[in-house]
Order: structure tokens, then C-alpha cells, then sequence
């Protein structure tokens, strides 16, 4: 038998209560396994469209809304013609309930922009004019809609054809329906309009020079804004509120579990406060009293950490198999994540348990011959 | 502060003037209580409910501190002991009137619970739990749980879970008090035959005047005050 092996014995006594203790912190961890997982995951698989795309600066209207805000094409031009800018590739980017999917995205693409070039095709053709009514799936969009080359998909009122599957070599790519930018500004009754310009720079160039691209950019069209590609994201006011929101639940539910193990430990403390009258009176110290409480408050939190882990992975697997958000959902599962969570856990446990070991340490000895 | 009295070298314990106060003074547990123990010797402490025995064996096994008077361990001021946890750990053995085993630990485990204390390897501890076990006849129950054994058998594991760290002194509060005749025998029997075989120091506390004999002196107590001191052969002359 080990001090360890007693402290776990310390859980067991009372295992619904352990139990339900248990439940509370995994579900505060399975909190921030999922919403920081997707947060980082969707920051991530963003990142990585752009960086299959070639781009290396996005120019963009960023509003409060998941969809950036359209503007006026006429920018297009002139960002070509700043040094230092090798090929432009514009936009519209819109989010829509299409046919059995209740959100995906649609991408309309500057027709013989770079943006088509990365699209490996699976199988199909890409459209032959920049009028045909036509649409290529990224394979999740295609495997989403249960849809194939030569069959119909319906787009607002509008009826196209599927006329190939793509690989985009990025989730968000593979989750998009693609056509050309004028059909999609005819559908979305946004003509002449643009609402993203992925911007590439010619080879080498330094990160200052990157900037003053930018800064040149904002300059030709003050009411846009232009961030490398890198921080695109990180620039969104969308995106940091769902980071910021995503962060601010996981506080609040591993601030429920904070609360239910102080009130597990408090509890086991006021019970036990005989039996650890008893340990006084057979020699043990105080400390290693403290020691008890706190190993048994954190191995809560380990186990609770670990069970919230499984809990956080096995929920996101289902969310992305969800017919309403599958192939949008890329989360980062990283060993980073599932360890970082568990430290939280056990964290968490030893900090609950900081005021029942402090109260522990103050039980007298003379308990023990009290009956 | 108080000093022993001139004592003999084989005192293990003395108290002088001892007194112990609650709720400010309103409750006098003890009322200047003065007596000495010898090394070896065992002793039974008797008195009616509420007289003051169990407080003075919490003195003595350093669980609480007096309020005044004195009270010495081989010369040496109890309360002001630099380590007290030492001093229970190491020189005191205590038994129960409810055994206080650990429900959720088999016996040889609730054996090693004060051996914790000391920094004793895991296969150390086992096999001294082991050679108790053996000392109080129940090496066949070592793996059983509290719950599943007699009071009789309970008691004998906290006897030997007393006895874990090699005391000088037991300490015994009624422990015989939730057992029947027969289970009371043999604990005592059991307490005395370690007593004798292992010179160790006896003080138990019991209102049973036929437990009490089995003990070389006994101390009478009432209202805070010891009113008897002697053996039991003069327990005739008990007030």
C-alpha cells in the first residue's frame, strides 16, 4: 500500500459523489477541448485554404458578420498595378443554406483568376466561360449533397449544374461549392461587387516590403482593409468574438467544476473529520494531511480531465458528421490541446481543493476520542 | 513554568496541578490533577461519565494541551515538545472505544496507516503489519475489511495497529466498551499479555471495575479530581 494508493481509496468511499464530481469537471473540460478545438481548428484550416490558394494578402471588409461586406470591384485594378504585386484573384465569398445543407459556403471566383488553380480535379470538368451556369464541389460539399457530375443543384432561385468534384487541399476548400464570380454576383444580385481580394506578391519578397503592399493597398481603398495572410484571421472582429466567446464558456464551465470539487472536498472534509482526527492522534502530521486532501482534489481533476478529453473528442466527431455543419468543421486536436486541458483539470482540482486542505489542517486531534 | 517534581528515573509521566478548562473556564475538565506513572507500569483510570478521564488521557497522548499545571514525559514538559506529531507517532500507541478503522482498507492496510508517517518502504511496512497481524492471532484476516470482521476482531487490529510504530505507551480509551463479555476478555487478556511481554506503559480508561483489576493501579476520578490512587487490591477503600 502507497500514500497514493490511500488517497485514492479517499475518492472511492463515496463513489456517486465522486462521480458526479467526476461528471461536472469532464463536462468543463469537454467545454474547452471543443469550442478551443474548433476555434483553433477553423483558424487553422482557414490559414491553410489561403496558403493552397498561394496567397499572401488578403484585402477584405471585415464587418461583424461571418461573411465579409462587398465593395466595389473597381479596387481590383488598381491593386494589380502596385509593385511588387504579382497576380490578384478576387472574390465573393457568401455563407448559405444550399439544397440538404443548412450552411455552406459558396465561392465565386474571379474568372482565370490564380484562386481556380489549386483545384485538383477528382472528377468532372471545371466551367468552360465565366457565364456557364455551372458549379464545381469541393469532395466534403459534393459527399454533403449527395451530388455528382451532370447533377442539378439549386442555389437561391437559381438552378446550375454540377460539373466536377475537386480536392482544394484545405477543409475549408473541400467543404465549398466554387463558380465563377459573375454567376455568383448574378445569383446574389451583387454585381460589380467583390467582398474578397487575395492578393499574391512576387517571390522573396520581405515582410516590410509585404507591409508597405498593404499599406499601399489601404491607401488606393481606404474603406478596406489589407492584412498578410497569416493575420487575416486574427484581424476579423467576428472571429475574436467566437475566439473570445469560445474561451469565455470553457472559463465559465471549468469555473462550475472549480465549485463542484470545493464542494466535494469540503464535504469529504467535514465527514472525514473523525477519521482524520484518527491520522492526528496515530502520528500523522498536518501537512501530510493537506497532502491527502490536495492529491485527492487534483487526482479528481486528472481523472475528470481525462474523461472530459474523451468526452470533448468523442462530441466533436459526432458535431462533424452532422449533416448541418459537416466538412465546415476542422478542429485542432492537437497533443498540445488534449494536455493543456488535462493540466487545467488537475489545476483546477488543486486549487478547489486549497481551502478544504487549509480547513483540514485545522482539525484538532482531540476529535478522535470524541464518539 | 512548572517543573517536575524530583522523580524517580523510571517516571514515564507526571502531572502536576493539572487543569483543563473549556468555554472560557466554564467547563473544568480537570482541576489540578497530580499523580506519576512509572515506566512499565499499567495503570486504570475509573470515574463516572464526565469526571474527567478521557480529557486526561487526550493530555497524555498530547491531543489537547492543559490550560495550566504541569505535565512531564520522562521529565520533559509534554505541551512544549518541539514535535507533538513525533510524539504520537513515535512513543504512543492509541486504542479506541470504536476502533476507528479505516472502512475503506483491509486490515493489514488500516495496520500500516501510522507506519506513514515514518519514511519506511512500502515492503517494510507490509511485513511489520504482517508480524502484528500475527501478534494479535488474525494473519487469516489480513485482507479483510473492517466491515466484514467481529468487534472483537476489530479491536485486535487497532491493538496492533497501536503497536505499529513501537510505542512505549498505550493509551486505551473504554477499549472494551463495544464488545461483549466474552470479546472483552480477550482483548484484556490480549493488553495485558503485551503489557507483560513487551514492558510497554498501560494507562487505560474504563468504567468497568472488573477490568480495572486486571491492571496494577488504579486512578479514581471525580469532577475533575483523582479521589483514588492505589492498588487494586485496596479497592475496597474507593470512595
Amino acid at each position: 500500500m502507497t500514500f497514493l494508493s490511500i488517497v485514492f481509496r479517499g475518492l472511492t468511499r463515496r463513489p456517486v459523489r465522486t462521480g458526479l464530481t467526476l461528471v461536472g469537471i469532464s463536462i468543463g473540460i469537454a467545454a474547452v477541448v471543443a469550442l478551443v478545438g474548433i476555434s483553433r481548428g477553423f483558424e487553422r484550416s482557414w490559414e491553410t485554404g489561403l496558403k493552397a490558394r498561394g496567397t499572401d494578402i488578403v484585402v477584405s471588409k471585415m464587418g461583424s458578420s461571418l461573411a465579409p461586406k462587398p465593395f466595389s470591384d473597381v479596387v481590383v485594378g488598381r491593386i494589380q498595378a502596385i509593385p511588387n504585386v504579382a497576380a490578384v484573384s478576387s472574390q465573393f465569398v457568401e455563407l448559405l443554406s444550399i439544397e440538404s445543407s443548412e450552411l455552406m459556403m459558396l465561392s465565386g471566383r474571379q474568372w482565370e483568376g490564380y484562386a481556380w488553380q489549386n483545384l485538383k480535379l477528382l472528377s468532372g470538368r471545371l466551367p468552360l466561360t465565366d457565364r456557364e451556369m455551372a458549379v464545381v464541389l469541393g469532395r466534403t460539399a459534393a459527399e454533403v449533397l449527395n451530388k455528382k457530375p451532370g447533377d442539378p443543384l439549386q442555389i437561391e432561385t437559381i438552378e446550375l449544374t454540377v460539373v466536377g468534384i475537386v480536392d482544394g487541399g484545405a477543409v475549408v476548400e473541400n467543404g465549398s461549392a466554387i463558380l465563377s464570380l459573375p454567376v455568383l454576383q448574378e445569383i446574389m444580385g451583387e454585381q460589380g461587387r467583390v467582398n474578397v481580394i487575395d492578393v499574391r506578391v512576387v517571390p522573396g519578397l520581405s515582410e516590410a516590403d509585404l507591409k508597405e503592399v498593404c499599406s499601399e493597398i489601404i491607401r488606393l481603398a481606404p474603406d478596406v482593409t489589407a492584412v498578410a495572410a497569416s493575420e487575416h484571421l486574427s484581424n476579423s472582429q467576428s472571429f475574436r468574438m467566437v475566439k473570445a466567446m469560445s474561451w469565455g464558456t470553457s472559463l465559465l464551465a471549468v469555473l462550475v467544476g472549480v465549485l463542484g470539487v470545493m464542494n466535494t472536498m469540503l464535504m469529504t472534509v467535514f465527514e472525514r473529520k473523525q477519521e482524520i482526527s484518527v491520522l492526528l492522534a496515530l502520528g500523522w502530521r498536518p501537512g501530510l494531511i493537506v497532502r491527502m486532501i490536495l492529491l485527492e482534489s487534483a487526482l479528481l481533476g486528472f481523472l475528470g480531465g481525462i474523461a472530459g478529453v474523451m468526452i470533448g473528442v468523442g462530441g466533436i466527431r459526432i458535431l462533424q458528421n452532422t449533416a448541418a455543419i459537416r466538412g465546415l468543421l476542422e478542429p485542432d486536436l492537437r497533443a498540445g490541446l488534449l494536455l493543456t486541458s488535462v493540466a487545467i483539470a488537475v489545476i483546477v482540482g488543486v486549487v478547489s481543493g486549497l481551502y478544504p486542505a487549509w480547513r483540514s489542517s485545522r482539525i484538532t486531534p482531540a476529535l478522535a476520542l470524541q464518539s | 513554568m512548572m517543573q517536575p517534581m524530583k522523580t524517580l528515573e523510571a517516571t514515564i509521566f507526571e502531572a502536576v496541578g493539572l487543569r483543563k478548562e473549556y468555554d472560557g473556564g466554564q467547563v473544568q475538565a480537570l482541576r489540578g490533577v497530580d499523580f506519576r506513572i512509572a515506566k512499565g507500569e499499567s495503570v486504570a483510570i475509573i470515574g463516572p461519565s464526565g469526571c474527567g478521564k478521557t480529557t486526561l488521557l487526550q493530555m497524555l497522548g498530547a491531543l489537547d494541551k492543559p490550560s495550566s499545571g504541569g505535565l512531564f514525559y520522562c521529565g520533559e514538559s509534554l505541551p512544549d515538545l518541539p514535535d507533538l506529531s513525533a510524539y504520537r507517532a513515535g512513543e504512543i500507541g492509541f486504542i479506541f472505544q470504536s476502533f476507528h478503522l479505516l472502512p475503506t482498507f483491509t486490515a493489514l492496510e488500516n495496520i500500516q496507516i501510522p507506519m506513514f508517517g515514518a519514511d519506511l518502504p512500502a515492503s517494510d511496512r507490509t511485513a511489520q503489519a504482517m508480524t502484528l497481524l500475527q501478534l494479535v492471532g488474525l494473519e487469516h484476516r489480513a485482507k479483510h475489511f473492517p466491515a466484514k470482521m467481529s468487534g472483537g476482531e476489530r479491536q485486535r487490529i487497532a491493538i496492533a495497529r497501536s503497536l505499529a510504530n513501537g510505542p512505549s505507551v498505550l493509551l486505551a480509551d473504554e477499549p472494551t466498551g463495544n464488545l461483549d463479555s466474552e470479546n472483552a476478555r480477550i482483548i484484556l487478556d490480549l493488553l495485558v499479555r503485551l503489557h507483560e511481554q513487551q514492558g510497554m506503559t498501560l494507562v487505560l480508561v474504563t468504567h468497568d471495575m472488573t477490568i480495572a483489576r486486571r491492571a496494577s493501579r488504579i486512578l479514581r476520578m471525580k469532577d475533575g479530581r483523582i479521589v483514588f490512587d492505589g492498588n487494586p487490591g485496596t479497592t475496597d477503600s474507593i470512595p
